[in-house]
């Protein structure tokens, strides 16, 4: 029973979103899921794993670029080309993280950074023949419309992006209810009782690492065929740390923290920048005042208020499925 | 073969932003060694000594004035962020005060956007001489930077090895716990150590204004070479951020007279080969407390 409940309230969450779509523009919803896609790798990585990490972008950047090379050179299937980019990901980060999730965490959270500037300069400069170097590559009217849902429309590209991000939402989900979920958790808070439970640390880690990525290079694969065009912009350094930021604005290892935050941190950025065209000093003050606030986030302080409001039933005596780190 | 001349131009050219890199990343070394944080809002110290010495010079005509302007400002940007934000989440893990200090930063080129524009603001070079060395016609105010550089590193040696703040600051890093147990008061200590930290901060991005154009986004653009500049040497170790400050200098300057784009990408590929061979770093104590 247990288990349908939080089914129904994912699934409710989600009708909530497609309602979205009749509030706000349709470029702004896109921007939204894509966005909160991204941002549910990152939460995964942190929330679960507590490894921070700042080169997102990066990973980002290699679905992204993936897809377009495939579209611009190859294909004009969309389908493929998000395919090709995930699976992309999966090999980029099996191979760097392999050499990563052994470091400490604040040499992790550097090191990616670095892995970004790397990835920024070399779509930038090195491989400028292939990539078209700061111009980007555009494949727009290279897509073909495709059948079932055709991605080269804004409007149908929501639906699927919405699918997708349902679909990844209930992976992570399953995930955290899974015995791999209490062991991404466990090598998070006691990494030494985890050994002496006879798990590798070392290898759930890289597990969880590659799965996080994954998703972010998914995220990265979805932007390149809904804008049509990809440029090094999309693994500049200085927006590094934007997963990060929306991840503890959300609420740091709730289900649904990435997805708001992803509204908030979307809404304020569109909303601030028309209005005072100052978003840096608002997102900033924002951002210190979440952390020093207890690191809950949106999601995280308004969830058990909601439950309060919704259930009226004691909180403390239904096991919590959602919420546990 | 490289042109001798361009060489000799090149190393110059490297020492001196070497040197700007040290004293930046001295605060974030400082601060990692002693306090555990993560203080990424050195760059907006740094920042904000920029364009404070864009201002003063501006006004006064002087720039050594604005670089000394700069500094104080600095300092006492450093020390406002210890008192409100930093006082309060010393406790925390590590990423915590990486992820609020990053707040801090963009926060802060928030305001300066609002009290600066967008619009890159230039600082006239102060010295016009350009002093002879081996044949090859070099900036002198490239030297003047290396040799302030050098000047803070014997000046902190000195302030750590014949002060008495200074070795309860030095006895920090090795232990907290037993320097509280002498009867120190250590968050004087962290207050002391973040103002010296923005200020030299603030001392930096003074004498980097001339080099470069002084625009909201220099800190942030600096984050990846002051990270690299602070995990080559070793987090929370000086000795190491000297070294590999003028490694990372050199890399960068050589870097790109042999090879352009190179310049931008082999500091990050000698990072990451030194992180595979010393996870900790060249001068990094293998062992954290706390």
């Amino acid at each position: 029973m247990n288990v349908l409940r939080w089914w129904w309230g994912l699934v409710l969450a989600f009708a909530l979103l497609a309602l979205l779509r009749v509030f706000l523009p349709l470029p702004f919803a896109n921007e939204i899921m894509i966005f909160s896609i991204y941002t549910m790798g990152c939460n995964f990585l942190l929330g679960r794993v507590g490894l921070i990490s700042f080169g997102q972008p990066a990973y980002l950047a290699v679905g992204a670029y993936a897809a377009a090379f495939y579209l611009y050179y190859f294909g004009t299937n969309a389908y493929l080309g998000i395919l090709i980019g995930i699976m992309a990901g999966i090999v980029v980060s099996l191979a760097v993280g392999a050499l990563f999730v052994r470091l400490r965490r604040d040499y992790f959270a550097l090191v990616n950074l670095a892995l970004a500037v790397i990835i920024y300069y070399l779509m930038q400069k090195v491989l400028a023949d292939v990539t078209h170097g700061d111009n980007g590559l555009w494949f727009l009217t290279n897509l073909s419309s495709t059948p079932v849902l055709d991605l080269s429309r804004p409007d149908q590209f929501f639906i699927f992006s919405l699918l997708v991000a349902f679909a990844v939402c209930a992976f992570y989900k399953y995930l955290d209810d899974s015995i791999f979920g209490a062991c991404c958790l466990a090598a998070k808070i006691n990494e030494d009782k985890l050994k002496f439970l006879g798990y590798s640390s070392f290898g759930i880690r890289l597990v969880a690492f590659v799965i996080a990525n994954t998703t972010t290079a998914l995220a990265g694969a979805m932007y390149a065929v809904y804008l049509g065009f990809v440029s090094p912009e999309i693994s500049s350094p200085s927006r590094a740390a934007d997963p990060v930021v929306v991840t503890i604005l959300g609420g740091v290892g709730t289900l649904y923290g990435p997805i708001v935050g992803s509204i908030a941190y979307t809404g304020m950025k569109d909303l601030i920048s028309k209005v005072f065209g100052n978003w840096e000093l608002i997102i900033g003050v924002l951002l210190v005042f979440v952390m020093l606030a207890g690191e809950k986030g949106i999601w995280g302080t308004l969830e058990p208020l909601l439950k309060k409001a919704l259930f009226r039933a004691p909180i403390g005596t239904r096991h919590d499925g959602v919420t546990g780190g | 073969m490289i042109d001798e001349h361009l060489l000799i131009s090149g190393i110059i050219f490297g020492l001196s932003m070497g040197s700007i890199f040290f004293l930046i990343t001295i605060g974030l070394s400082l601060c990692f060694g002693l306090m555990r944080v993560i203080s990424l809002d050195q760059l907006l110290y740094y920042t904000v000594g920029a364009y404070i010495t864009y201002s003063i010079s501006l006004a006064t005509g002087n720039l050594w004035l604005g670089v000394l302007g700069g500094m104080a400002v600095g300092g006492a940007a450093g020390f406002a962020a210890e008192r409100l934000v930093f006082l309060r989440i010393y406790e925390r893990d590590i990423t915590f005060s990486m992820i609020t200090s990053f707040g801090i930063l963009i926060g802060g080129v928030g305001v300066i956007k609002y009290f600066w524009g967008l619009v890159p603001r230039p600082v006239p070079d102060p010295i016009d001489a350009q002093i002879d060395i081996l044949g090859t016609d070099i900036p002198g105010y490239r030297l003047v930077i290396i040799v302030i550089a050098l000047l803070v590193y014997v000046g902190i040696w000195l302030f750590l090895n014949r002060t008495i703040i200074g070795k309860a600051i030095r006895a920090g890093i090795e232990d907290i716990e037993h320097v509280e147990g002498l009867g120190i008061n250590v968050y004087r200590l962290f207050t002391i150590t973040f103002i010296i930290a923005g200020g030299l901060s603030g001392l930096a991005g003074g004498l980097h204004a001339p080099l470069i154009m002084v625009d909201p986004q220099m800190g942030i653009e600096l984050m990846a070479f002051a990270f690299m500049v602070v995990i080559i040497g070793g987090l929370g170790s000086i000795k190491g951020t000297l070294v590999s400050s003028f490694l990372v200098g050199q890399v960068v300057s050589l870097g790109s007279l042999i090879y352009a784009p190179l310049a931008q990408m082999a500091p990050f590929a000698i990072m990451l080969l030194i992180l595979l061979v010393r996870p900790t770093g060249l001068f990094g104590s293998p062992l954290l407390k706390r």
